[in-house]
Order: C-alpha cells, then sequence, then structure tokens
C-alpha cells in the first residue's frame, strides 16, 4: 500500500491504440484490453457524448410512446422515409436497443471506473504519512531553531502540538531516530470517496427508477372520482419489474377547476393561472384530504407524484332516442385542437340508441365567434360557449372487434342525420330528423388532465446528487498537507528542523498556515525548557 | 497489490450480480403469483383458484343503477358472480349476452349475478341493460373505488373482468377480459360442486 499520490493521476493506462501490447496472447488479454478500454475516462466521454446524439432524433421525431398520432401522421406525410425510420427504431428512441446498448455500456464504464477507484481512494485515507526527509530545509517551506530540550524530549513536545491541530502522526520504528509525519487534510480523500460512491448510488437509483416505477395519464372531468388502479387510468407505463399491483391505491376527486387568463393587452388570452381543488384518499377508507394541484405543484400522495399536465372543457349531453328513452346523459370531453383558445374537438357516442345507435361529432368553443361562417373561438375562457354538431346514425361498431378511442367515431356503418352543422347555445336542443331523437346540449365543465408518476429512485437519487456535490466540494477545498519535525543534537542542546509540503498546487493559504504552526512549535518550545 | 485490487474489483463484481440476481429471482417469484390456480378451457385469462388458495373478497356497499343500496354481504351463502363492465367498453359488450344467458341459466341453482358498472353513467348503463336484457342488479363505480379494493386481492387489469365468489365469500374463478359461456359454465361447475368442502 504505497499508493498515495492523487489518485486522479492513476486512472488510464496509456496504452490506447493496437490491442494489447507485444502481440495478441490470447482471448484474455484481449477481454482485459477492451475492459480497460470501455472504463476509461475517453471511451465514457464519448459515450455520454453518443448518448446525447442518441436523444436528438427522439426530440425530433414523433415518438409512439409521447405522440403515438403523430407517428401516424408522419407515416402519412412520408411514406418512403418512415419505414425506415421505424426500422432504426427512431420512433421509439428510447426503447431501441442501439440506445440500450449505449447507455448499458456508458453504466458499464462508469462502474468499472468509478469501483476500483472507489478502492484506491478508501486505501489512500487509510495511508500513514511517510517517513520524514533527512533535510527539512530542501521542503517549499522549512524553519529551524534551537532548543535546550534533548532531541526525543523536542519530537515529543511537537507531536503533542501536531496532534492537538488534528495532524495524523507517524512516529519512526526506530527509538532512537528523532522525528515525527503529520499530515491533514485526509477530509479531502473522504469528499472524494463520497463523490465516487454518490456517484455510483446515483446510477443505481435511476436504475431502480426506471425498474420499479411507473407514469400513468388520467382524464379526470370536474365533479368526477377516480381510484389509481389499471381499470380507471387512460394510459399506464410500468416499469420493468413493476405490476399492476404495485399502483398506490389511492382515489383522488376533482372538486374544482379554475383557470385564468389575461383578459386585456398583447398577452390576452395568455393563461394566467390554474388551481384544481382536489378531495384525496391515500387508500381505501383512509381518511380524505383537500388540496390544491397546480402547474408544477404537484400533489404528493405517498411518495407518488400527481401532476397537471392540461384541461379543457367537457360539455354535457343529453341524448333521448326514438323510444323517448333517455340513453345518454353525461359530460363528454373535448380535447382542445392547435388553433387556439380551446377550439375543442370531441365525438358522442350513444351505443344504446334504439332502434339505431347513434353518433355526433362535434365542436366545442368557450367565447364563439362567426367569422363569415366559420366557428371560431375568441377567448379561452367559458365566456359565450358553443358546440356544433354533425349528427350520424347507424352501426357504431362497438358491440364487437377492437376497442376503440372514445375520441374517434367510426362513421362507416352510419349515415349522416344532417347535412349541415347544427349550432347549439347551452340548453339548446336538437330534433334529429326522422323522429331518430334528440340531442340537449345542456351545459359544460372543466376536465383536467394528469399525470401520475411513481419513481422510487427519485429520492435517493436527490440524497446521491447532493452527496456527491458535498463530496466535490470537500476534495476540492480541503488539501492535504504534511509538517515533518526533526531534532538533532547541537546548538543549545538540539536544532529542531520544521518542514511544510501542500500536497495540492492551489495551496495559497498553507504559507501563513505553516508559519503560525511553526511559531507555536517554537514557543511550545521554549514554555517546555523551564 | 496489484493482485489484492483485482481480487477486490472481482469480488465487488460477484457481489453486485449476486445482487442483481437476487432482485431478478424475488420479482419473479413474488410475480409468478398463479402457482394456485388451473386453466379453464384453456384459456390463461380465465382461471380457477386451487381451494385453501381462494382470496377472499372484500365487501363494499354500494348505490345500484336503479338507486338503491346494496351490501355486497347480503351475498354471503350464495355463489355470486361479479361482472366488471362499462357501457363504453367494446368486449363488455361482446360478452354481455353470455352473461345474460348465463344468469338466467344458473337462477334456479341459487347462483346470482352481480355487475360492478365502471367509469360510467347511469343514463348510459340504464341503456346497455335494456339493449342486452341484463335483468341482474349493476352498482355503479363510476370512480372505480369497488374495482381498487378487488384489485387488491386478484389482478384486474382492466373491463371486462368477471369474478366468481363461493358460498364463503372467496374468489373461486376468474376470467380476466371478455368470458364465455362455456368459461362460466366450468367455472360455475367447479366452485358449486366444492364449495360445500371449503
Amino acid at each position: 500500500m504505497t499508493d498515495v499520490r492523487a489518485p486522479e493521476a492513476a486512472t488510464t493506462e496509456p496504452r490506447l491504440p493496437g490491442g494489447p501490447a507485444r502481440g495478441a496472447q490470447g482471448l484474455a488479454d484481449w477481454l482485459k484490453w477492451g475492459w480497460r478500454q470501455l472504463t476509461s475516462m475517453r471511451i465514457a466521454l464519448v459515450l455520454l457524448f453518443l448518448l446525447a446524439l442518441g436523444t436528438v432524433p427522439g426530440s425530433m421525431l414523433p415518438q409512439e410512446g409521447a405522440d403515438p398520432a403523430g407517428v401516424q401522421q408522419y407515416y402519412t406525410s412520408h411514406p418512403a422515409l418512415a419505414p425506415l425510420l421505424n426500422h432504426l427504431g427512431l420512433f421509439n428512441v428510447f426503447a431501441a436497443p442501439w440506445f440500450a446498448a449505449i447507455y448499458l455500456l456508458l453504466f458499464a464504464s462508469l462502474v468499472g471506473c468509478v469501483v476500483p477507484r472507489t478502492f484506491r481512494l478508501a486505501g489512500s485515507a487509510r495511508t500513514l504519512p511517510p517517513r520524514a526527509p533527512r533535510h527539512l530545509a530542501r521542503l517549499p517551506h522549512s524553519a529551524e531553531y534551537g532548543t535546550t530540550l534533548a532531541p526525543d524530549r523536542a519530537v515529543e513536545v511537537a507531536a503533542a502540538v501536531l496532534s492537538g491541530h488534528g495532524f495524523r502522526l507517524r512516529r519512526p520504528d526506530d527509538p532512537a531516530d528523532a522525528w515525527v509525519s503529520a499530515e491533514k487534510g485526509y477530509l479531502r480523500e473522504v469528499g472524494n470517496l463520497l463523490f465516487h460512491l454518490a456517484l455510483l448510488g446515483v446510477l443505481v437509483s435511476v436504475a431502480l427508477g426506471g425498474l420499479f416505477g411507473y407514469k400513468a395519464d388520467r382524464l379526470l372531468v370536474q365533479g368526477d372520482t377516480f381510484a389509481n388502479t389499471a381499470s380507471a387510468l387512460d394510459e399506464i407505463h410500468l416499469g420493468r419489474l413493476a405490476t399492476d399491483a404495485d399502483l398506490g391505491p389511492f382515489t383522488i376527486t376533482l372538486n374544482r377547476f379554475t383557470a385564468s387568463y389575461i383578459t386585456s393587452g398583447a398577452q390576452r388570452g395568455q393563461p394566467a393561472s390554474f388551481d384544481a381543488q382536489v378531495t384525496y384518499a391515500a387508500r381505501p377508507g383512509g381518511p380524505s384530504r383537500t388540496d390544491s394541484i397546480e402547474v408544477n405543484r404537484p400533489l404528493s400522495v405517498d411518495g407518488t407524484k400527481v401532476y397537471l399536465i392540461g384541461h379543457g372543457y367537457a360539455p354535457v349531453f343529453r341524448v333521448t332516442d326514438a323510444r323517448g328513452q333517455v340513453v345518454y346523459d353525461s359530460p363528454t370531453p373535448f380535447i382542445a385542437g392547435t388553433t387556439g383558445n380551446f377550439l375543442s374537438d370531441g365525438v358522442v357516442k350513444v351505443p344504446g340508441a334504439q332502434p339505431e345507435q347513434l353518433g355526433f361529432t362535434g365542436v366545442f368553443v368557450p367565447t364563439w365567434v362567426d367569422v363569415a361562417g366559420t366557428l371560431q373561438s375568441a377567448f379561452p375562457a367559458a365566456e359565450n360557449p358553443a358546440v356544433s354538431l354533425i349528427a350520424y346514425a347507424g352501426n357504431l361498431g362497438m358491440n364487437s372487434g377492437a376497442p376503440q378511442s372514445v375520441y374517434e367515431l367510426d362513421t362507416a356503418g352510419m349515415h349522416r342525420l344532417t347535412a349541415e352543422p347544427q349550432l347549439l347555445l347551452p340548453g339548446q336542443s336538437l330534433k334529429l330528423p326522422g323522429g331518430q331523437g334528440t340531442i340537449t346540449f345542456t351545459g359544460y365543465v372543466p376536465w383536467v388532465s394528469l399525470a401520475i408518476t411513481h419513481d422510487p429512485g427519485q429520492v435517493p437519487a436527490l440524497a446521491c446528487g447532493i452527496a456527491a456535490l458535498g463530496g466535490l466540494l470537500l476534495s476540492f477545498l480541503v488539501r492535504r498537507r504534511r509538517i515533518f519535525v526533526r531534532a538533532r543534537a547541537g546548538g543549545p542542546t538540539s536544532t529542531v528542523q520544521v518542514g511544510g509540503l501542500a500536497r495540492t498546487d492551489a495551496s495559497g493559504s498553507f504559507e501563513a498556515e505553516f508559519a503560525s504552526l511553526a511559531a507555536e512549535l517554537r514557543s511550545a518550545h521554549s514554555q517546555h525548557e523551564k | 497489490m496489484f493482485r489484492t485490487k483485482r481480487r477486490a474489483v472481482v469480488l465487488v463484481a460477484a457481489v453486485i450480480t449476486g445482487a442483481l440476481l437476487v432482485v431478478v429471482l424475488v420479482a419473479g417469484w413474488a410475480t409468478s403469483g398463479k402457482r394456485d390456480v388451473t386453466d379453464v378451457n384453456g384459456n390463461p385469462d380465465a382461471v380457477l383458484y386451487t381451494a385453501g388458495h381462494r382470496p377472499l373478497a372484500p365487501d363494499f356497499t354500494a348505490t345500484t343503477l336503479t338507486g338503491s343500496r346494496l351490501s355486497f354481504s347480503s351475498y354471503r351463502g350464495r355463489v355470486v358472480v361479479v361482472n366488471f363492465w362499462g357501457s363504453w367498453c367494446v368486449p363488455c359488450r361482446e360478452e354481455a349476452a353470455a352473461l345474460a344467458v348465463a344468469a338466467q341459466r344458473y337462477a334456479p341453482a341459487g347462483v346470482a349475478f352481480l355487475g360492478v358498472d365502471v367509469r360510467d353513467t347511469t343514463a348510459s348503463a340504464e341503456a346497455f341493460a335494456r339493449t342486452f336484457d341484463i335483468t341482474y342488479p349493476s352498482v355503479s363505480d363510476s370512480g372505480a373505488q369497488i374495482t381498487l379494493d378487488f384489485t387488491a386481492v386478484v389482478p384486474i387489469a382492466g373491463t371486462p373482468t368477471t369474478l366468481v365468489i363461493d358460498r364463503t365469500g372467496h374468489i373461486a374463478g376468474a376470467v380476466f377480459g371478455q368470458a364465455t359461456y362455456a368459461e362460466l359454465n366450468t367455472i360455475l361447475g367447479q366452485v358449486d360442486g366444492k364449495a360445500a368442502a371449503r
């Protein structure tokens, strides 16, 4: 254990190109050489760069997970290119094998680099200071004075002073030698060690989050309740080792959602604030609490975060069929398009209508204006709401076949009942032709879109991140410095030589520290002379 | 010195690999809760729970679609088929006729049927019952709280899910996904024969 050099110096082996030196010596050498390459700083940086490069298509092309509709659109607009890109996994970059290869290699590289370093640092933090050099006057800082104490007594006194200042001491093996070596600033190595361990911790935390975490989405209409279970969620993305049973068993009710907008000036129509008032219970039968969820202020339920990520309007429709039965009466979430001011699209499906099923495609505008015969929205708040509907009758395709999106109407088996879109204001009804029934636009309620995320690695990752930063600061701010004291027979009784050495370059204040220590040693010696 | 360092690295690598292996094994063991079940009619999503391993169904009180209060414990002593459904759900509409027929055929044997209507509204649900001639009651579970209670004991991943509950209130069989008459028939035949033995 003589490795007392700064550990940074000894990580990469200088032999890079050309494989194992002295000719190929078999598979084992090649593997060893490959491992050394993989764990070198250079390869780690290359991999990090590749990782950054790999995420570029993820942000430039629509992704399956986040925007499946966008992918469909890309297929229609680039019919030749899209299958090729799909083959390369560019529509699902973060799940692509080549992307996984990059981050797994990076992970291996970091672990392979950090683990051996950790051992080296642990060793370095335990080492004793070296023996005192013979000629202390050659050190960058030195002092010499005489004392009437015997050499071994003088060294004894010096050792007590240095030990009082928190130095780690080393005494000669041969009691005839009169010297003491002292070293301080081991906290630097502790900081370095902490940094490396915390770095490993961050990696493990991120892996934990990926394996055991989950993300889910739910659109919740004001007044409705949902339980955090697979049946009640719109979409779930489970981590590799997470199951439906890992979903936190909470329920959330949206009591009220308010959105306010800037009403004047150039920013007119821009959102000013969003606030979702919710009542929630962490578990069935548990106490219910109220809270509000705002943008960037998620609700936290037993470590699961619930974010407010969107909102919109759900016009309420009541539909009676040809037989006069009420077959539909509920808020129907409409989704805002990109045209602004919450001009929203939606569909109403009435599979229970008899004799024929009914369907409607519609547009909701919170503040309607007629611009040359087209319906437009003048303001995002519901100041003058209206819907425009097109009615269909026939087969919705819901009695068999694939599950349907609630936002799309399959009109293949249906015939159109109204030639023109029909505008309805709240309270107004549309009588369907041929006595097929009536649809009434009874009002509207807001809805919010909630993102539920559980990342068990988040808190450990934060803690490790802070620990890494703390370790880094320690290793930068603390200097390792050595003081040697030697006493020889001569002068009044002995000559005391004091030498000092700071082991790091940035040692501006060591000169002052050395001077004050030397002065203190001298006064201690002269005090003991009496 | 190099030798000890290499040994330490190998040791750490081995410990990490070992720990990962344990995690994977434990996770695999935890998720393979299928040891206590047998498949029904060759469908891995339709299962019979082995006697002695039947999970206890949670109790609940809820409002039926017709507005009366219903306590699940009032079914104790009878075999009950609990069907989680929604009028918006395509496979629920596909299986509805099979459930309606099964409910009528098993009524003389004292088997009760109960619907749990998930994420739905009364008007749509009543229209569904009219369309498919469903005569047995359904409770409203618009917020999926009843589903959540059951999820604690059986892995309900969505609608439809059909559970067959024995006379002692334990879950004897389940169909995760669309149920067929044949599957219900098989499960009900097994639960009724063995229900007394439990």
